[in-house]
């Protein structure tokens, strides 16, 4: 693209999407984000369009027919926009029998746009890109990491207790539900009677959430953590003692 | 007053809620190269390989490739990998939006050749067994440094010399001799 594109008219073109990526470009072309202050508009056809916005891997049905509108563009600028981790590298169905890969398995691909599916302000940003407004933001990274490891003390409790986690609190709340949990442990244990005090400050906790979820993990939390300490026992590991250290180091 | 509906976002800068799955990206302080991430994702974006030569491994996250499914995150016993909220991630080069990190790999100590275990794993592995008894932490600190074949010549002399109808003085065999290097 030697020149600056002004107002891009594209062909939506998928090649074999869930569809999910085709949703977002309606969404694009809503009033609420509004690609067409950029100058993009959709027309029917590819002989009218400069740009091919294809979504989706390209499979093996589409092949010829993707071929065809790619060729039936006008002959300058032809440039393609891949929406969508499908059409960037095939994405989820990459391995599938019946699909090639990305778009670029048969096409020059202009401009990248990966997501699953994008989200209308990561297209937005691909067109203004392409239109010049603004500039990539990535780049390849090589990190070379240093032989140190961070470890916490208790790492092997709070990684069972993680675990623990897990089975009842997704991907997204577990970290931060682990550490209040951790610290009523911590705080437990700086006092007489640690499980009892356990007990206690996860009723006290209770009380003061509204959310039963959260009431429901910590309880579970408090009888896995028993489990854990009974079984540490068995393998004569005596936690309790380094807890309390752990515990008196914090809160001093 | 006029009120506009359209969002001004290419003009001016845009956040994604906090609730967001963007980009995945793996801290490098953390990550010990264990690879549980590659053996989660389902669309394979990230692999994991050894390169024996320099001695390091490869953990390389294609977010081209990536789903933004989050299991990765649930997998990582590290806590290294995260979804973050990054998604101007738009590019005319699909090798831009590699990330890799290197972790360096322990040196088998008696036929010093890389072994298939980074350093930071075995740092790992340190610091959750420290509840493990003293005898049996040395006998696995031995191990813990080894490539798969002097670990094999290392369990199998320390059995023949456990058992005492095999141990004949004249017959027994140290690793460095089975291995013909000594250390
Ligand atoms: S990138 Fe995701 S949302 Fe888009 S077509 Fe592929 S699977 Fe569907
Ligand atoms: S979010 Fe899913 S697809 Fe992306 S790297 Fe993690 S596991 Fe793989
Ligand atoms: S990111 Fe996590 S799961 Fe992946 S290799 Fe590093 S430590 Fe292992």
């Amino acid at each position: 693209m030697g020149r600056k594109l002004k107002s891009i008219w594209v062909f939506h073109l998928n090649t074999g999407a869930c569809n999910g990526c085709d949703i977002e470009i309606l969404d694009v072309l809503t009033p609420y984000y509004d690609a067409e202050r950029l100058g993009v508009k959709l027309v029917g056809s590819p002989r009218h369009a400069d740009a091919l916005l294809v979504t989706g891997p390209l499979t093996r049905q589409t092949y010829y027919a993707a071929k065809k509108a790619y060729e039936a563009m006008p002959p300058s600028p032809r440039i393609v926009i891949a929406v969508g981790t499908c059409a960037c590298s095939g994405g989820i169905f990459y391995d599938s029998f019946s699909v090639h890969g990305g778009i670029d398995k048969l096409l020059p691909v202009h401009i990248y746009i990966p997501g699953c599916p994008p989200r209308p302000e990561e297209i937005l940003f691909g067109i203004a890109q392409l239109v010049g407004l603004v500039n990539k933001k990535v780049k390849q990274v090589v990190q070379r990491a240093s032989p140190e490891l961070k470890t916490e003390p208790l790492e092997r409790l709070w990684l069972d207790l993680r675990e623990e986690t897990r089975r009842v609190v997704g991907y997204f709340d577990r970290d931060e539900v682990l550490n209040t949990f951790k610290e009523l442990v911590l705080k437990a244990y700086t006092r007489y009677d640690p499980r009892r005090s356990l007990e206690k400050l996860v009723d006290e906790y209770c009380s003061q959430t509204d959310d039963p979820r959260l009431c429901f993990v910590m309880k579970y939390l408090y009888t896995r953590f028993l489990d854990i300490l009974e079984w540490y026992k068995k393998s004569h590991y005596n936690i309790e003692d380094m807890l309390r250290e752990e515990a008196w180091r914090r809160a001093t | 007053m006029t009120s506009y509906v359209t969002l001004p976002y290419p003009f001016e800068p845009t956040e994604a809620p906090p609730e967001y799955r963007g980009r995945p990206i793996i801290d490098p302080e953390r990550c010990i190269g264990c690879g549980a991430c590659a053996r989660a994702c389902p669309p394979d974006a990230i692999t994991v390989e050894d390169d024996l030569q320099r001695g390091v491994r490869r953990v390389k996250l294609d977010v081209s490739r990536c789903i933004r499914c989050a299991f990765c995150e649930e997998a990582c016993p590290a806590m290294a990998i995260k979804l973050s909220r990054e998604f101007e991630l738009a590019t005319p080069n699909k090798e831009d939006l590699i990330q890799i990190v290197e972790i360096p790999l322990v040196k088998c100590a008696v036929c010093g050749r890389y072994t298939n275990a980074t350093v930071r794993q075995v740092a790992k592995a340190n610091a959750i067994t420290t509840h493990l008894p003293q005898a049996l932490r040395e006998e696995m600190s031995g191990y813990v440094n080894l490539c798969d074949r002097c670990r094999r010549v290392r369990a199998a002399s320390r059995i023949y010399e456990s058992i005492p109808i095999f141990h004949k003085p004249s017959t027994k065999a140290t690793v460095g001799e089975v291995h013909g290097s000594k250390t």
